[in-house]
């Protein structure tokens, strides 16, 4: 077992808590070991980095503490905005001594461990897609997905900026693909696989993001996807719960299934239903259950 | 016009083959034709089309001019990714057996072939008002003005932009709203917003929060990817943003749901999702969210929002709100933060080391790499 410190951020915590069940049922399965952080808030989301770019950067140094008080070399997120966002600042204190000591001295006064900036940020699906992980994951999803047609949508959070990224290819990802792959499944290719879902600014500016989100759900459909799977909880919340709002601006129905990355594998894993949770779900799972039952 | 690509004799060639999509803007005919030319190893992509506009086919169109990644004139695209023809080697893409497709820049129209319309283009950039707006402080007869190293970090990658346009060809907000002003408008507006002899920042940070200015950004990190200069447009839309909030301007939605994001790691630490929505959008719009929202709280989606979900510690976040506010780091300069420079002054500033000094000194010989 690897032991990693887990940041769940607000999404798993709340709204999108289908996460965070599937995330800890399948983690002894993938050789991980989460201890995951009490004391921790929101990274920022990027909108701390806007608004207060001082305290976003103080927020993430504590979450970045905390992950060093666990003894774990490494932070696992389940989220792409997360994963820049701990990442940006992770890199900010790691090169700078003086900001480093500046931080560390506001941390201490309200007593917040010391950060020394050995911590590295990896999304989960860094961590399952190559080495070890990829191996057990392979043992693990021993139910197969039964040939199901799947549409890797990677978000961009987890790709760009590359020099904060790295983990792969910004413009050819393949990790979704090789997992999706691993589980029995068949990945259906398409261009807006890398492009933005709409999320950060569905709320001040709801028209633009709409046009994106159709260009990925419209592509995956036609490419024939059964379902849709993501690493980033944000991009799931507007891929599955805006699709009704698609159709009301478009009257193009799609009815396409979004699974979270945690939950393609579990059921390729054989994960209960109480912890894949698909019927917190917006547009029903129901027809993937089935041609899978089938 | 291609003496200088001739190979010479007894030098290493690559054999070059690429797709090229023609356009013609007049009848519209779209064509993906394949070219094969001899070129040097050293051969960039305009090397290789300056070659195959020679010999193969002289109705090839693209534009070029200074060949060394100044002029921004040969931005096209490789691959569906925006690159400066100029700065594109060939010789790993031949090695690897790779055709690359090379086609015009996005999110402007084509004229023909590889040339696209710059005027939307450079219409945005002139509503920024790219010049320094006149009033502040002259400087004594005689004398320059002095801007401190420090201030100028706050616009340093802001003033490499080049106006090649490989940001705006793969900005997605573009795309779906052509007239958002993109990525590089406002990295220009920056430019100015930043510079320690603007006198008009307060106006300039009103003018681009308008519909399609500063928080119309989609965060989708394109334009850093592909800038070949690394100006960051992303990050210089963050610090208009982080100006604007500093000097109080918050009226648009985007303002208001970043600082929704701060109120709630102060009070409860974890975002308040459910308020979220009328805190972003009042009250009145929220209401005629209402029908979406209950869709969504049968789901869950719509987490109560009392009892609220407080983070253990959470003291520790708000105490860490206040000392942070009195430290002075707000704005621009809490985004440098780290970048190398900065560093390389506070390091100086502690160790009374002058950073105008130049590493090398005149008459003293540098230090060679041994080997």
């Amino acid at each position: 077992m690897r032991k990693v410190a887990y940041y769940k951020g607000c999404l798993a915590s709340l709204s999108a808590k289908e996460l965070d069940t599937s995330t800890r049922a399948l983690a002894p399965k993938v050789g991980l070991e989460l201890d995951e952080l009490e004391s921790v808030t929101c990274c920022g989301a990027g909108d701390i980095h806007e608004a207060e770019p001082d305290y976003y950067l103080h927020l993430n140094a504590r979450i970045l503490a905390y992950a060093e008080a666990t003894g774990a070399d490494t932070l696992m997120t389940v989220c792409n905005v997360c994963t820049l966002n701990l990442r940006q600042a992770n890199y900010q204190l790691q090169i700078d001594d003086a900001l480093r000591e500046r931080v560390n001295r506001n941390l201490e006064a309200v007593n917040v461990p010391h950060y020394s900036g050995a911590v590295e940020v990896k999304h989960l699906l860094w961590l399952i897609a190559e080495g070890e992980g990829y191996e057990l994951l392979k043992q693990a999803a021993h139910k197969g997905l039964k040939g199901l047609k799947v549409a890797p949508f990677y978000g961009c959070q987890i790709l760009r900026p590359s020099k904060l990224l790295g983990f792969e290819d910004p413009d050819r990802p393949s990790s979704l693909e090789a997992i999706i792959t691993a589980c029995g499944g068949e990945p259906i290719d398409y261009p807006a696989k890398i492009k933005c879902c709409g999320f950060p600014i569905i709320q001040a500016r709801e028209e633009t993001a709409l046009g994106e989100l159709i260009q990925p759900i419209e592509q995956a459909k036609e490419a024939g996807a059964d379902a849709m799977v993501t690493p980033c909880p944000l991009c799931h919340l507007s891929l599955d719960a805006w699709q009704s709002k698609l159709k009301k601006a478009t009257g193009k129905d799609f009815q396409m299934p979004i699974l979270h990355l945690s939950q393609l594998i579990g059921v390729a894993a054989g994960l209960e239903a109480s912890e894949l949770k698909f019927k917190r779900h917006v547009v029903s799972v129901q027809p993937v259950l089935e041609k899978l039952e089938a | 016009m291609s003496t200088h690509l001739a190979p010479v004799p007894g030098s290493t060639t690559i054999d070059v083959a690429l797709k090229i999509w023609r356009y013609n803007s007049e009848t519209g005919d779209r064509e993906l034709k394949d070219y094969e030319v001899e070129a040097p190893d050293w051969a960039t992509l305009l090397d290789v089309l300056d070659l195959i506009k020679d010999r193969v086919d002289g109705t090839l169109a693209y534009r070029k001019s200074c060949r060394m990644m100044i002029c921004g004139s040969c931005g096209m695209r490789m691959d569906g990714a925006a690159v400066l023809a100029c700065k594109t080697r060939m010789y790993d893409i031949v090695q690897a057996g790779h055709v690359p497709v090379i086609s015009a820049m996005g999110n402007l129209p084509i004229v023909k072939d590889l040339v696209v319309d710059m005027d939307p283009f450079w219409k945005k950039m002139k509503a920024m008002k790219p010049w320094l707006e006149p009033g502040y402080e002259e400087p004594p007869e005689g004398k320059e003005f002095h801007a401190s190293q420090q201030q100028m970090n706050v616009i340093h990658k802001e003033a490499l932009c080049i106006n090649c346009g490989c940001c705006v060809s793969e900005c997605n907000a573009m795309e779906s709203s052509p007239e958002f002003l993109g990525p590089q408008a406002l990295a220009k507006g920056m430019r100015f917003v930043g510079d320690p002899r603007e006198r008009a920042v307060v106006e300039r940070l009103e003018d681009y929060n308008s519909e399609h200015g500063i928080w119309e950004c989609t965060r989708c990190y394109f334009c850093n990817e592909r800038c070949p200069k690394g100006v960051d447009p992303r990050d210089a839309i963050a610090k208009l943003g982080a100006e604007s909030i500093k000097h109080g301007i918050d009226h648009d939605m985007g303002a208001k749901h970043a600082n929704w994001f701060v109120t709630s790691a102060k009070t409860t630490g974890w975002l308040r999702e459910t308020e979220l929505v009328p805190k972003t959008q009042g009250v009145v719009s929220s209401i005629a969210q209402m029908k979406f929202a209950m869709g969504l709280a049968k789901r869950g989606k719509v987490p109560p929002p009392i009892p609220p979900h407080v983070a253990e510690d959470v003291r520790q976040s708000r105490a860490l709100y206040d000392i942070v506010k009195q430290q002075g780091r707000d704005g621009a300069l809490g985004i440098v933060q780290g970048e190398h420079a900065l560093g390389r002054i506070e390091f100086a500033e502690e160790h009374g080391t002058k950073t105008s000094d130049p590493e090398v000194q005149p008459g003293v010989e540098p230090p060679h790499a041994e080997g």
